[in-house]
């Protein structure tokens, strides 16, 4: 095992499994949105090329023109014409915002199925700064980048395009994120994502699995303030961590 | 919970609720079955998670989905939170306030400071007024009740606090779902 990133992320015991080093916030995708991650694509669909399974609105999303629905005419400032049209389209109840269940409705993975309801109501958590539960057209913005980052991370891991990532190829994806993890988390990884064949992860399950792991990870740095890999925890304060941090 | 049991209904009763909620006759009854034939006192639809939850623990075959054979487990799971809600909700107005949970949490001999208790009314309080619905409430109990599970494991001296290694710590607080 190696541990040449500890030298960077402090944490120079090294015990068990390493932490993800490298520089603070780069090496964590899903932390801010935007911040130094693989180039995302917008507007590029996953997977390539069907249009029936592209992001977002697959199945909602008619002929029409989204100006003529409702919204007026130019989109408001750093919003750009495309998202906006999305925004009109995922917007159902033309109320002006999203929820999560209509995000939930307009995106669809790798199986052709819609991403998980923990996964929607995660994304659109990370842009509700008024924390209403929705989304204006802004936070929508932003929320439209950050998935299309994701959607290009994902697609990178996912070498051989079958729509999900295997147990190898996750393992990969968070190694080149920093995180030294043991196979048999990995493995417990892919076991709770699909609980049926314990093959596979898709794409949402990796969103969460992601800022999940990132979240946690922060969580357990600041109690660790020797960074020996090891915290002690009260169970009050460990509840606290669990449900504050899972979605 | 052992004061909420219900006695097993008979198969035949069982055999008519399993067949009106097998929407599809599949012979299994799904997630979205599940979810369809719950209520939770309100017009919103059941808890996903909270559905998902329950066919998890009855679904002996890890199809995602409980069979004839497990579903009287299920029924019965499922009255059972249905007799230890209704005992808490004192004023009869469907849900539970802050003040019903702590009182629940309590009697199931959770100790717990009021910093918590305000988190899981956050938390669990899906629909925005402060109080927690049946279905809301059942994933409150069972998260609590697998975290606890989990730092107990660790807890040999029972002395309320565990010295874990990170990846441990990562494994028990991914308790919910990916």
């Amino acid at each position: 095992m190696s541990y040449q990133n500890l030298s960077y992320g402090g944490y120079p015991g090294g015990a068990g499994s390493g932490y993800p080093g490298g520089q603070q916030m780069s090496g964590y995708p899903g932390g801010q949105p935007g911040s130094g991650y693989p180039g995302g694509q917008p507007g590029v669909g996953y997977p390539g090329g069907q249009s029936t399974s592209g992001y977002p609105g697959g199945q909602s999303y008619g002929g029409g023109q989204p100006q003529q629905m409702g919204y007026g005419g130019g989109a408001p400032p750093g919003v750009s014409p495309e998202v906006q049209q999305w925004f009109a389209a995922v917007d159902r109840d033309r109320s002006g915002r999203i929820c999560a269940s209509e995000l939930q409705a307009a995106l669809v993975n790798g199986h052709g199925k819609n991403f998980s309801e923990t996964a929607c109501r995660l994304m659109i958590g990370m842009f509700d700064h008024d924390k209403s539960g929705t989304i204006d057209v802004q936070e929508f913005q932003m929320l439209y980048n950050y998935i299309n980052q994701w959607l290009a991370t994902f697609r990178s891991y996912d070498k051989d395009g079958s729509g999900n990532v295997e147990e190898h190829e996750l393992s990969q994806a968070l190694h080149q994120m920093g995180f030294r993890f043991s196979p048999q988390f990995v493995k417990f990884l892919i076991e709770k994502s699909d609980t049926q064949n314990h093959k596979y992860m898709s794409v949402d399950q990796f969103i969460v699995t992601c800022v999940q792991i990132q979240r946690f990870t922060e969580a357990f740095r600041t109690r660790d303030k020797e960074m020996k890999g090891i915290i002690s925890i009260s169970f009050e304060d460990f509840l606290g961590v669990a449900l504050s941090c899972n979605i | 919970m052992s004061h909420f049991q219900s006695p097993m209904p008979s198969r035949e009763f069982l055999w008519d609720v399993f067949q009106r909620v097998d929407k599809d006759r599949s012979g299994y009854i799904s997630t979205d079955e599940l979810q369809i034939a719950l209520s939770n006192g309100t017009w919103t639809p059941f808890n996903p998670e909270t559905v998902r939850l329950m066919i998890g623990m009855f679904d002996k075959q890890s199809r995602g989905a409980v069979n004839f054979e497990d579903f009287g487990a299920l029924w019965k799971y499922v009255t059972d939170w249905q007799n230890c809600f209704r005992s808490f909700d004192r004023d009869n107005s469907g849900n539970i306030d802050r003040n019903e949970l702590k009182i629940a949490l309590s009697s199931f001999g959770y100790r717990l400071s009021e910093h918590l208790i305000d988190l899981l009314v956050r938390k669990y309080d899906r629909s925005g007024k402060g109080v927690i619905y049946f279905d809301d409430f059942i994933q409150c109990c069972i998260v609590l009740y697998t975290l606890t599970s989990s730092f107990r494991q660790y807890d040999t001296d029972q002395d309320g606090v565990i010295t874990i290694h990170y990846e441990q710590f990562l494994s028990m607080v991914f308790s919910l779902r990916i």
